[in-house]
């Protein structure tokens, strides 16, 4: 049984004006959030690219009279150097690699900041930090000098290993791990465990909403790379389907049916990523919240 | 004993150094951007070349358009150009000048050479040398569309040739009354919508200054100042400025499909040759084509486009010089071209392309490129004067006053000039 069915059910609050506005103003932002997706589903299933383009800017762009799939068998049919879905599957490779091994590494430096015997640990959290404001695209020219003297480009290494270690995650699993009690770790310590156990053993299992956070956060960043593969690849052998959508924008003609179905494509798999980890990533959102 | 397995052990590795010799394949690298049907295209050209000459590996490198001079600078400082680049015709200059890019003439048959357009040629043309660096299959143009039915309802005249192009009172005139007409909601669409990222604004709205007697830098003595701040230039921009403040011009917001969108709500567009295959798809015979008015003494229109150069860090220009040369012949090639309405740059191509032959909808766009197309500048600086033009345009189409754009403009110009020592020998030194 789920906490939500032993929970007692709320009695609904009476409507006055202030849950009417609270009401409005959820469905105005719901609508802002949706419609560009519910358009883009819609711009799929329209076969005439110019007519998609005819369409913008009007509600016809939520309309399509006669709906067709056809958008999606030539996604299939792609006439790229590989086959869409393989392109699909270099991009779940490179999610669920960098995902992995972020969620590893990224925790570990969490818990060693958060409890370890580590010399300037406070020095070193706040290099941490200070490297967060470092925006990517600063520092791209130097890693791909690095990544391609390092003989990597044109592979998936490039692409997950410089974005495993992440400034932001190790400071969110920091946080987290100090945030749970003292008496965990002490009670390991005397136990006998190690700090790798206690790492693995106590403290990963309690931080599921960490873990789905990081997790989605990392997911969503590793699905959405486009600029670095096109830098740091040559070929199209280890691209994702970022790159691979880009090819429906041409210099001259953008195949907006195509590139449409594609997105919806690709919104998929990351949709699922997220609806899988939603639960805990709401529920450490909220934690986080009543922890302040 | 030990002997023996040093003697088998020297024969294998001297046998398998053979084998791999007689494998090796000389591989060629060309980078290079377009859509699905260019991508495809390349991958068989490649593989038909291959077939002919089974000791040569063509390899294709896509780069997205939107992404593609990111992907050239990291290329470059990954020392990891290709033998074959696409490039955007205006940059050649700076690419030249930074050493990357290989004269082509010696590479490339000489029936191609012989067959390019004027325009084909300055665009591949570095002015420094007059040597010949790029080529292209094609070349572009802008024209102005009209919607017959709008044209027909104001009585507007329907220009046939450049030579009897609109003048800048009738094209503000009919400006005036197409803005009157029932369901006109704006009478021109100048692409606005492309944004400030691409080349659009400089591509497009040079002509207008060349047309009034000014240009974006004075092509002697390469300085911008006194040249794209001059009082011509000031009086293009402030008549373009009177357009968008009158309401008559779609604003970026309204995208690139206001000229056959439902209603047909802008009249005329100032649009690229491509922009022909879309407008033509949704209005058929209600597209008028014409040429760009004009506005002062003498008409002016745009060209170059992504053309081919093979770059100095190819081990094999010959087999690059090859390979380009097969490509900028095979049929296929062509035949898409045709269909993706190309605007042809070798002689021989413009034969097969009915669409701008004589009598075809778009000859006014290729007799534009014979008579009055006007490269942008062919400089080293042409990075930061098209950036520093782009950004000027915004402005003034944002309120901003002409004549202190147009020289700030010049002046971030002529500073980058002056930061490059002049970019000699452009200098004159």
């Amino acid at each position: 049984m789920s906490d939500l069915a032993l929970s007692p059910r709320k009695p609904a609050a009476p409507l006055n004006g202030y849950r009417i506005v609270q009401s409005i103003s959820v469905f105005v932002i719901a609508l802002v959030v949706i419609s560009p997706l519910f358009m883009l589903f819609i711009a799929s299933l329209k076969d005439d690219r110019f007519q998609i383009l005819a369409d913008m800017g009007s509600f016809r762009a939520f309309w399509v009279d006669n709906p067709t799939l056809n958008n999606f068998r030539e996604v299939g049919n792609f006439a790229g150097e590989l086959a869409f879905g393989r392109y699909l599957g270099n991009s779940l490779l490179i999610l669920f690699s960098t995902v992995s091994l972020g969620l590893i590494i990224n925790s570990m430096a969490g818990f060693i900041l958060a409890w370890g015997s580590l010399p300037g640990r406070a020095l070193i959290l706040s290099l941490i930090i200070a490297l967060y404001v470092i925006p990517q695209e600063s520092i791209i020219m130097p890693l791909l000098i690095i990544v391609s003297r390092a003989g990597l480009s044109d592979t998936f290494t490039a692409q997950i290993l410089p974005f495993v270690a992440s400034p932001l995650y190790t400071f969110l699993f920091y946080q987290f791990f100090a945030q749970l009690p003292k008496e965990l770790y002490e009670a390991a310590s005397i136990d006998g465990a190690s700090i790798f156990r206690t790492w693995w053993s106590i403290f990963m299992p309690l931080s599921l909403p960490a873990l789905a956070t990081v997790s989605i956060l990392m997911g969503i960043e590793a699905w959405n790379q486009y600029l670095w593969p096109i830098l740091i690849t040559q070929t199209d052998y280890a691209r994702p389907i970022s790159v691979a959508i880009a090819t429906f924008f041409g210099q001259d003609s953008i195949f907006w049916d195509r590139a449409m179905a594609a997105s919806v494509l690709m919104m998929i798999p990351i949709l699922v990523f997220y609806l899988a980890f939603q639960r805990w990533f709401i529920s450490s959102f909220v934690g986080s919240a009543v922890k302040g | 004993m030990g002997n023996r397995l040093l003697s088998v052990f020297a024969a294998t590795t001297a046998l398998m150094a053979l084998t791999a010799a007689a494998d090796a394949k000389t591989v060629v690298r060309m980078m290079h951007q377009g859509d699905p049907g260019w991508v495809a295209l390349y991958g068989k050209v490649a593989e038909r070349f291959e077939a002919a000459n089974p000791d040569v590996d063509i390899e294709l490198i896509y780069a997205p358009h939107d992404a593609y001079n990111e992907k050239f600078s990291s290329a470059v400082m990954s020392k990891q150009l290709p033998d074959i680049m696409e490039l955007d015709a205006p940059f050649l200059a700076n690419y030249v000048w930074s050493g990357y890019l290989k004269p082509l003439k010696s590479y490339v048959d000489k029936d191609l050479l012989d067959d390019m357009t004027a325009s084909n040629i300055a665009q591949g043309t570095y002015p420094i040398d007059k040597e010949l660096y790029a080529i292209g299959l094609t070349d572009s143009s802008v024209v102005l569309y009209g919607n017959k039915k709008y044209l027909e309802k104001i009585g507007a005249r329907i220009p046939k040739s450049v030579d009897d192009a609109w003048t800048r009172a009738e094209f503000e005139d009919y400006l005036g009354k197409l803005a009157k007409v029932d369901g006109v909601k704006w009478p021109i669409d100048t692409f606005r919508g492309y944004g400030i990222k691409t080349e659009w604004v400089t591509y497009a709205y040079q002509p207008i200054l060349n047309s009034f007697g000014c240009d974006l830098i004075d092509r002697k003595t390469w300085k911008a100042e006194g040249a794209l701040d001059s009082k011509p230039c000031v009086d293009a921009l402030t008549m373009m400025q009177t357009w968008v403040k009158n309401g008559w011009v779609v604003p970026m917001s309204s995208g690139t499909n206001q000229f056959y969108a439902d209603g047909q709500p802008a009249a005329l567009a100032w649009g690229g040759h491509w922009f022909y295959a879309e407008a033509a798809a949704k209005m058929k015979d209600d597209v008028v084509v014409m040429p760009l008015p004009k506005f002062g003494d003498k008409s002016a229109s745009p060209d170059g486009t992504w053309i081919w150069a093979i770059t100095t860090q190819s081990e094999h220009p010959d087999i690059a010089g090859k390979f380009l040369s097969f490509l900028l012949k095979d049929k296929d090639y062509r035949d898409y071209a045709v269909s993706q309405s190309a605007y042809p740059g070798l002689k021989s191509f413009a034969a097969q392309s009915p669409l701008y032959a004589e009598g075809g909808p778009m000859a006014v766009a290729f007799e534009q490129a014979s008579k009055v197309a006007v490269p942008r500048p062919p400089h080293p600086a042409y990075p930061t004067i098209t950036s520093a033009f782009m950004q000027a345009v915004d402005q003034i189409f944002n309120g901003e006053d002409t004549q202190k754009a147009l020289t700030a403009a010049a002046q971030k110009i002529d500073e980058d000039i002056a930061d490059n020592d002049g970019y000699p020998p452009f200098d004159g030194n």
